[in-house]
């Protein structure tokens, strides 16, 4: 569907959101509707709920919601700076392409923050070697906000034990307990822990519009075919387009953002669907592309003015990147769960977010029960079998038959530190497939990360013992090669010399350009990112209004 | 437009595991109704192969029988997934075609050299087929095999393969009914 409205490139629009997801889809809401003239810029296609299909073969293995694999984004990977970066089969940072980004196919688990995440560094003092900070701003300050996410995205929950305090309540109850969850409850009691309802934004009743979950059991990774998950596609996009001044261009790469004498940005040059340059003129700048894309984005902009890369007078654009660490543990009980209907998370366990000391290391992390491996047949077979099964012939054969409907896994996700160390750079050598530098990402879990996946694998483990598993397993946690979490890599803060954004999203050496999405994080928290970025997304879009009325935009 | 056909031709694999560096699918997007199309035009069981001659597709149909045997379930005969290699050689990985011939031809001279001279693989009885493909399990050209077979097996009928959802019904996955409504299983129920 075209947009309503459609604005020239050479007259300057009021803004240019560079990206369409979690955070740009609610950018180019909040600004359109406030009647701003918005133009979107999207890398990838304009897919609608109805083009959304169960196909695991092109979702899953030809990563048809990706876009592609590395021979379209050319991205490389190393551990650290004394290893060549090489292109790793799997993708590295891995991000949908698309207008919606990747709150199209993500998962859904939708955390709040809590208070302590935001001034964990006061709680806990410094950690040597680390960029671990406090955030310029308070969960009391975003909590507006992740109400708004609550109530505009849907978000469906109940309160659990240790939830932060919020305003109201969610607007639907959680999604049905599912028989993960139950074995979760089972094994939680047993070992004096607290389940609780999984925070999920995915509609168990209809919302604003929006039909509720039909169950069908494709989320993650796969896009929702009635529009229940509350994507930016789903729930802002239509808005922002409704508004009348708001025109989404998608297939289009955008290469560089362009800056005039007084050092404001004054346009955005892309490639249009058709490959060919177009500028974009505009008053100001939205930089919503994610954690991988919009550092890469300012380190290519560099002009003389700029020469280090735009809004990089600090040096951080690009560095502290996090992806949380995650560990997983897989178990198979006597009789079928069937969990691959419905959503993969019912319940949560958040006994052991805060850093506790008597653990010997700095670090927090919540566990979850879901099908994992066990959503779809193909994943299943390629990467859930016990370490212990053949590879092809009738036990092979019979294993699967077994398992796949009685299989489920423990996830834990942790906190990651921040550190110089780990990063997106621009490699040397290596091209996406439009001829820009291609992302190099340099990344080795802290110790305290990989030890806090650790911890959180073996509570996994003796949950599936107490919930009386026939068996259970697990693959031994080794450093990361890359994740779809791409955090804190244009940091917020006070001091421009170690931060790249202010506490507005107003970069600290543009003063007409915003960055917000997962590259505005201080710290990473507990692993379920989306939540906050979007309530960062509405927080931000407010300042913005605020500023524009003030003629500051 | 990929700088390093090497790499972007491991890219499934890797992205699917720690698997070897063969072939799988290209990246050119879905063409899930160009295979649909394919798979209906080859839908009866007595039409031709698309691409494969009737001994590569006899050999290639009996290593995916083993992989995942008729027992006293359905198996990858019974699920057809011969023609969904069939209709990935003449489609996605048409490009792949000559390796996989290349590889099958090495594969049947291998078993040659074990002392059964002008023997194809599918002539063996199933014993022997076994004894044969666990001297061939570290080869690329039985992991090519193998991973086609899963995705015949447990792929969207439309590929050509998953006859009769055989490969779903086997496992116990009703995927093709769509929507569902609580409880799904024995714990939510009890």
């Amino acid at each position: 569907m075209p947009s309503s409205v459609t604005f020239a490139t050479r007259d300057a629009v009021d803004f240019v959101v560079i990206g369409s997801g979690s955070a740009g889809g609610i950018l180019a809401k909040e600004l359109s509707t406030a009647g701003f003239d918005v133009v979107v810029l999207e890398q990838g296609p304009y897919r609608k709920a109805a083009d959304f299909t169960h196909d695991e073969l092109s979702v899953l293995i030809r990563n048809e919601l990706r876009g592609g694999g590395p021979e379209l984004h050319g991205q490389t990977f190393r551990h650290d700076e004394n290893e060549t970066a090489t292109m790793p089969g799997t993708t590295p940072l891995r991000y949908a392409r698309g207008v919606g980004g990747s709150s199209v196919h993500f998962t859904a688990n939708f955390w709040r923050f809590r208070p302590l995440d935001f001034k964990e560094r006061s709680l806990l003092g410094p950690i040597t070697g680390t960029n671990f900070a406090d955030w310029p701003i308070t969960y009391e300050e975003l909590e507006p906000y992740y109400t708004r996410v609550d109530w505009e995205i849907g978000v469906s929950g109940a309160p659990g034990p240790f939830d932060a305090p919020r305003s109201k309540p969610f607007p639907m109850p959680p999604m049905p307990i599912k028989s993960s969850g139950v074995l979760l409850e089972r094994g939680a009691e047993r070992l004096g822990l607290h389940a609780q309802a999984e925070p999920h934004a995915i509609l168990s009743k209809p919302l604003n519009g929006r039909p509720g979950c039909i169950s069908c059991g494709y989320c993650m990774f796969y896009g929702c075919e009635v529009g229940a998950k509350s994507s930016t596609l789903a729930a802002m996009i239509p808005l922002a387009e409704a508004s009348g001044h708001c025109e989404i261009r998608p297939n289009c790469i955008v290469t560089r953002i362009d800056t005039d004498d007084s050092g404001r940005a004054n346009q955005v040059i892309y490639l249009d669907t058709d490959a060919k340059e177009q500028a974009q003129a505009t008053k100001a700048v939205v930089l919503s592309a994610n954690g991988a894309e919009s550092a890469r984005l300012l380190l290519l902009s560099e002009n003389t003015k700029h020469p280090d890369g735009l809004a990089n007078s600090s040096g951080y654009v690009g560095r502290n990147l996090m992806h949380n660490s995650h560990a997983v543990g897989n178990g198979v009980f006597e009789h079928p769960l069937n969990d691959y209907k419905g959503v993969q998370v019912s319940r949560i366990i958040h006994d052991f977010y805060e850093t506790d000391e008597k653990r010997g290391f700095y670090g927090g992390g919540g566990i979850d029960a879901r099908p994992l491996w066990s959503a779809t047949p193909i994943f299943h077979v390629l990467q859930g079998m016990p370490p212990d099964v053949p590879a092809w012939g009738a036990d092979f054969k019979n294993e699967i038959a077994h398992n796949f409907t009685r299989q489920m896994s423990i996830v834990g996700s942790t906190t990651s530190l921040a550190l110089d160390s780990n990063n997106v750079t621009l490699d040397p050598e290596s091209k996406d497939a439009w001829g820009r530098p291609a992302i190099r990402a340099t990344y080795r879990d802290h110790p305290d990360d990989v030890s806090m996946a650790r911890f959180l694998q073996d509570r996994a483990m003796e949950l599936f013992d107490a919930a009386g598993a026939e068996k259970s397993w697990r693959r031994s946690i080794t450093p990361t090669n890359g994740g779809e979490h791409l955090l804190g890599t244009c940091r917020m803060g006070d001091n421009p010399a170690t931060s790249v954004v202010d506490r507005s999203h107003r970069s600290h050496d543009v003063p007409n350009l915003y960055i917000c999405d997962g590259s505005s994080f201080v710290t990473s928290g507990r692993g379920q990112p989306t939540m906050t970025i979007m309530a960062l997304a509405f927080r931000a879009a407010d300042l913005i209004k605020a500023a524009a009325a003030n003629g500051e935009i | 437009m990929p700088r390093n056909t090497n790499v972007s031709r491991r890219q499934f694999l890797q992205s699917a595991g720690s698997l070897s560096s063969v072939a799988y699918l290209r990246l050119s997007g879905p063409a899930l109704a160009m295979l649909a199309q394919a798979a209906h035009a080859a839908k009866s069981e007595s039409a031709p192969y698309r691409v494969l001659g009737s001994d590569e597709a006899a050999d290639f149909e009996a290593i995916a029988t083993r992989i995942i045997p008729t027992t006293d379930t359905p198996g990858a005969a019974e699920a057809g997934v011969i023609h969904f290699i069939d209709n990935a050689f003449a489609d996605e990985m048409s490009d792949q075609l000559d390796a996989a011939r290349d590889g099958l031809a090495e594969f049947n001279a291998a078993l040659n050299d074990t002392g059964l001279a002008e023997t194809r693989f599918s002539d063996l009885d199933a014993a022997s087929q076994d004894a044969f493909l666990h001297t061939q399990e570290a080869s690329e050209f039985f992991e090519l095999v193998r991973l086609m077979t899963i995705f015949g097996f447990f792929s969207m009928s439309e590929y050509g393969g998953n006859k009769n959802h055989v490969g779903w019904d086997l496992i116990g996955f009703e995927g093709h009914h769509g929507a569902w409504t609580y409880p799904f299983g024995y714990y939510d129920a009890e």
